[in-house]
């Protein structure tokens, strides 16, 4: 393979037999918490959304609330394997937080919890970031 | 591995490695020197530059060699700075980019125009384009001279008036995959790279016409009779004569033909029918694209994740949506051919090569409808039919 997407943080390339670290790969061929098919299959409070796809990516998120926590999380994407692997990664670091916590997750910690997202990638962090301010924002407004 | 993208680059083949490896230690010599050596350095060079001239119906010294195809492709629009250049969307970035930095309003006029487009393969008609182009752009007043007058139709001989204009072909991509005669195309220029055909990257070639206008972009030494300065790169281009004779000795565009258009054809055939949501952006029909390229775009599904969940599966192939730096830009070639974003950033290039077989495709099928079914599940965009 090619050592295209290679940047200073992910300088053990050499060691890698794929494009993205270990991390980024696993939550990419094994994404948590999508959601599969038809949306109305999940029973969720609020929904954020955000991009657009003649732009090359949108992001869904939806979640369920109790209690001010998120107590479930779901998404869906049409995007990048950048952006597939950083929801994946924002939904399990939101999944138990309250609101006020999940708000607090930001791109550079998507970005360490993948560990060796190519910087050229970070604002597909920032997508998932953004969905999921949207859907607490709209669970508020409601 | 299944490496389907032929048209990025194709593996070095084995016989030009073993070249190259040899003509490290017994052409050293710098190839302008007088000395023996040097001399049969030089003989190595005139071989290869008589193959590509035999095979495009030129004359060995209407052939110079270059670093690449960006550089063939830069020496000509510099060639012609300050005056009229004539291109279009569907171009190579380094005819677009220089031709937007160094157009004018001066003749002679420069019509740059590729045989075969990169992305999807549709082979064009030069001299049609050329005749429309020549067409909108003609001054109208009667002082102005008639700048251009197309007098054939397609594969005759293109007279071009030389006062006014002339016209340069990118053939990069057509070389090996379908004949080619640089007078029944009416070329003053035609752009050529080893790398697409077997040969080393970093070799290229450049056809000039007899007679016609250069500009050297590199200057500075006597090399390839003043019109491209800097010592030769013997060894690449060594390599590059292997992969051409071979490609000569196969006649490797009647295989293309055949061969590999049987595999290209099927795949295409097979995406339709057993992906939902997929539809192409090469024209298939004979005559219409080059028998080694299928673009194809799967609704809902972005490119960059099919490429990627395909490359896990070990199966290589290119995107027309990339993703960098913050900004997402659909293939211009899409772009300007379909108009459509999503059509662009869907979009799957698959190219195949003289080394694909019958096995490719079927890997290609067993994997990739379900990647298209999981995307086309997560994705945020609804599929507008089921079909």
């Amino acid at each position: 393979m090619t050592d295209q997407k290679c940047d200073k943080k992910s300088n053990n390339m050499e060691n890698q037999d794929w494009v993205y670290s270990e991390i980024v790969k696993e939550h990419f061929l094994r994404p948590r918490n999508y959601l599969m098919g038809d949306e109305s299959k999940f029973k969720y409070d609020a929904m954020g959304l955000v991009g657009n796809p003649i732009c090359g990516d949108q992001m869904k998120m939806y979640i369920k609330v109790k209690d001010n926590k998120i107590v479930d999380i779901r998404w869906k994407t049409y995007g990048c394997a950048s952006a597939i692997a950083s929801t994946s990664a924002l939904s399990e670091l939101a999944k138990g937080q309250t609101l006020d916590d999940a708000l607090k997750i930001d791109a550079k910690q998507i970005d360490d919890y993948l560990g060796t997202l190519p910087k050229h990638k970070f604002h597909c962090s920032v997508l998932g970031h953004e969905a999921l301010a949207d859907a607490i924002k709209n669970y508020r407004d409601k | 591995m299944v490496y389907l993208d032929y048209a990025a680059t194709v593996p070095m083949l084995p016989e030009v490695l073993e070249a190259m490896h040899r003509a490290e230690t017994q052409f050293f010599a710098n190839a302008s020197a007088l000395h023996t050596p040097g001399h049969l350095a030089l003989n190595e060079i005139e071989n290869t530059r008589e193959i590509l001239a035999g095979l495009i119906g030129a004359k060995p010294s209407e052939i110079i060699f270059t670093s690449g195809a960006s550089e063939s492709n830069n020496t000509i629009i510099r060639t012609f700075e300050g005056c009229q250049i004539e291109t279009s969307l569907l171009e190579h970035h380094s005819i677009i980019e220089s031709a937007k930095k160094y157009t004018g309003d001066k003749l002679p006029k420069l019509y740059s125009y590729m045989l075969a487009n990169n992305e999807i393969g549709e082979i064009l008609d030069i001299v049609q384009i050329v005749k429309d182009a020549a067409k909108i752009s003609l001054p109208k007043s009667a002082d102005e001279p008639e700048i251009f007058k197309p007098k054939t139709e397609w594969g005759k001989p293109l007279v071009t008036d030389r006062r006014g204009a002339y016209v340069h072909s990118d053939l990069t991509q057509v070389l090996g995959k379908i004949p080619i005669n640089v007078h029944e195309l009416g070329l003053d220029y035609a752009t050529f790279s080893a790398h697409k055909i077997g040969g080393p990257i970093g070799v290229g070639a450049l056809y000039i016409k007899e007679g016609v206008p250069l500009t050297p972009l590199i200057i500075g030494g006597n090399q390839e009779h003043k019109r491209r300065g800097g010592t030769y790169n013997t060894v690449g281009i060594i390599g590059f004569g292997v992969a051409l004779k071979k490609m000569r000795d196969e006649r490797s565009w009647e295989l293309y033909d055949t061969q590999v258009r049987k595999l290209r054809d099927e795949l295409a055939r097979r995406i339709l029918a057993e992906i939902p949501g997929s539809s192409l952006n090469t024209d298939i029909t004979p005559g219409k694209s080059l028998p080694n390229i299928l673009n194809a775009s799967f609704q809902a599904a972005e490119g960059e994740s099919i490429q990627l969940y395909l490359d896990a599966e070990g199966i290589i192939v290119s995107t027309g949506s990339a993703c960098a730096a913050g900004d997402i830009k659909p293939s211009h070639v899409l772009m300007a051919k379909t108009g459509d974003a999503e059509v662009a950033h869907s979009s799957i290039r698959f190219s195949f090569g003289l080394e694909s077989t019958q096995k490719d495709v079927e890997k290609v099928m067993e994997v990739l409808p379900g990647i298209i079914d999981r995307l086309q599940k997560i994705s945020t965009i609804e599929m507008k039919e089921k079909k």
